[in-house]
């Protein structure tokens, strides 16, 4: 779960070679709530993270946000060629009895869902970056990406609703 | 027609001896205590919390369900707006009813479901498939867990709170959680199924207490999708521990009792004054849900009760203002 990622993470920061392909690499290894926060991505004070590749960006929530669910037993997620917009509700995860709202980084129209997910929800808890994304979206407007919070910015929105709360 | 009963205190039988705790919840969960801070006793103003109180009544559950999201709905506007409002609170019970959650097993259903004994729907809350029916005291908080704490394994701890601690201080029954199995227990019985939905941090659904219930609709599921565990309620309990002592407690008194349990031990537990609201009628117009989320659908007599029609209270007052009061003013 968070300690592989967290183990990877060190060894980068150590610049020891890890056996794993090569990742993005975590800018944090260490937060406050041993949660990741990784280079690369973008993310939302909702702690959804989207990486944008090209044409396509990929959704999925944070390792933050797995943390504080818990096992997710249950993962709703939209057909592909529906549209999202920023803010907007995509979909859920479920852990705990209760069930939660995934709200969408960007606008765009959906291209792919993560079917894994279907048979697997806990790849949100083992593989929140990888493995456990959601969904594949074309944007509609790439300019939304800069509203969003930068690696930094999100540990530190992180460190402080969990001070808060 | 505006319903005012809901202003008028009803008054309670004596009850046994209330060992009553004013005092907040605070968690003593195994969740690392980074993600789960201790709430200090706030010295502030209790937050406010509007009620709609309809536990006498059997509310269909479409109507119930559309209601919250329309709430959900607006108060997500206003922290949209940065604007602030109340938490809700909305208790009632409801006609048999099944219901499933997001990610619900049909296995956990004895019964085929095209030929469903009563009403099933499809719900977006977790957990999985459970019962309401008359006797059942049904909650459903819409709070802003950013006014409280944004942790979800908080809330689901605070409203088992709420139930154990009515559950003591008024029947003196040990309640206890279980491990793994979201609700509240005594031995093995479940008297309260607890499943939620939250939304940018707004919860609905919510908890729903066996207090006098018929629980032979149980049988026809696997409640919560958990096997070998039973189901119980309050006077199950109450007849199992205190046989007839030749001084019983009506149904209705049961339920008056633990409903005015229930609001004070939520009031504690979550720092709230409680406003008691009358409810706009529109607010309570029947929605049909979308054939997709309602499975199946039985030709109920709704029994909307209308409380102020028939609420003996408010005839007597009518009835004065209209002769003796008049005749003395």
């Amino acid at each position: 779960m968070a300690l592989r990622v967290w183990a990877s993470s060190t060894a980068n920061a150590l610049r020891i070679s890890s056996a794993s392909k090569a990742r993005l690499s975590p800018a944090f290894s260490l937060s406050r709530c041993f949660s990741t926060v990784l280079d690369g991505l973008k993310y939302a004070s909702s702690h959804e993270w989207v990486k944008h590749e090209g044409a396509v960006a990929t959704i999925g929530i944070t390792d933050h946000a797995q943390d504080h669910l818990g096992e997710v037993v249950f993962v709703e997620l939209p057909e592909p060629g529906g549209k999202v917009s920023q803010g907007g509700s995509f979909g859920a995860v479920e852990s705990v009895k209760a069930t939660s709202d995934v709200n969408s980084p960007i606008s765009g129209e959906v291209v792919e869902v993560n079917s894994k997910l279907t048979g697997s929800p806990g790849l949100i808890n083992s593989s929140p970056y990888e493995e456990g994304w959601m969904i594949k979206v074309k944007p509609s407007s790439p300019s939304e990406l800069e509203s969003l919070l930068g690696p930094k910015e999100y540990t530190k929105f992180c460190e402080e609703e969990d001070a808060a709360h | 027609m505006v319903l005012v009963a809901s202003h008028f205190l009803i008054s309670m039988p004596a009850c046994p001896p209330r060992k009553h705790s004013n005092k907040p919840y605070r968690s003593h969960s195994r969740t690392p205590s980074s993600k789960l801070n201790q709430l200090s006793l706030s010295n502030e103003r209790p937050r406010a919390c509007e009620c709609f109180d309809l536990y006498k009544d059997l509310v269909p559950y479409g109507e119930a369900w559309s209601w919250q999201k329309r709430i959900v709905m607006d108060k997500k506007a206003s922290i949209e707006k940065n604007q602030d409002c109340p938490d809700t609170l909305i208790i009632l019970q409801h006609h048999p009813v099944y219901t499933l959650g997001t990610g619900s097993s049909e296995e956990y259903l004895n019964f085929d479901i095209k030929n469903a004994p009563y009403d099933v729907y499809r719900t977006e809350r977790g957990g999985e498939v459970t019962y309401h029916g008359p006797g059942q005291l049904v909650m459903y908080p819409i709070i802003n867990l950013r006014n409280h704490r944004m942790d979800l394994h908080w809330y689901l701890r605070a409203l088992e709170e709420v139930v154990i601690r009515v559950l003591s201080s008024t029947f003196s029954i040990e309640a206890s959680r279980l491990d793994g199995f979201t609700g509240v227990w005594v031995g093995d019985k479940k008297v309260a199924a607890i499943a939620i939905r939250v939304s940018q941090w707004v919860t609905y659904h919510g908890l729903a207490l066996n207090v006098t219930t018929d629980l032979t609709p149980f049988h026809s599921i696997v409640p919560c999708g958990i096997r070998n565990r039973q189901v119980g309620s309050i006077k199950g309990l109450l007849g199992e521990f205190q046989p007839s002592t030749g001084c019983e407690i009506h149904d209705r008194q049961l339920i008056d009792i633990t409903h005015a349990s229930l609001i004070e031990e939520f009031s504690d537990v979550f720092q709230l004054a409680i406003h008691y609201k009358t409810i706009p009628m529109l607010d309570f117009a029947e929605t049909t849900p979308t054939q997709n989320l309602l499975v199946t659908r039985k030709d109920l007599l709704v029994t909307r009760k209308d409380r102020v029609f028939f609420d003996p209270l408010f005839l007597l007052i009518i009835f004065l203002h209209y002769t003796y009061l008049d005749f003395i003013i």
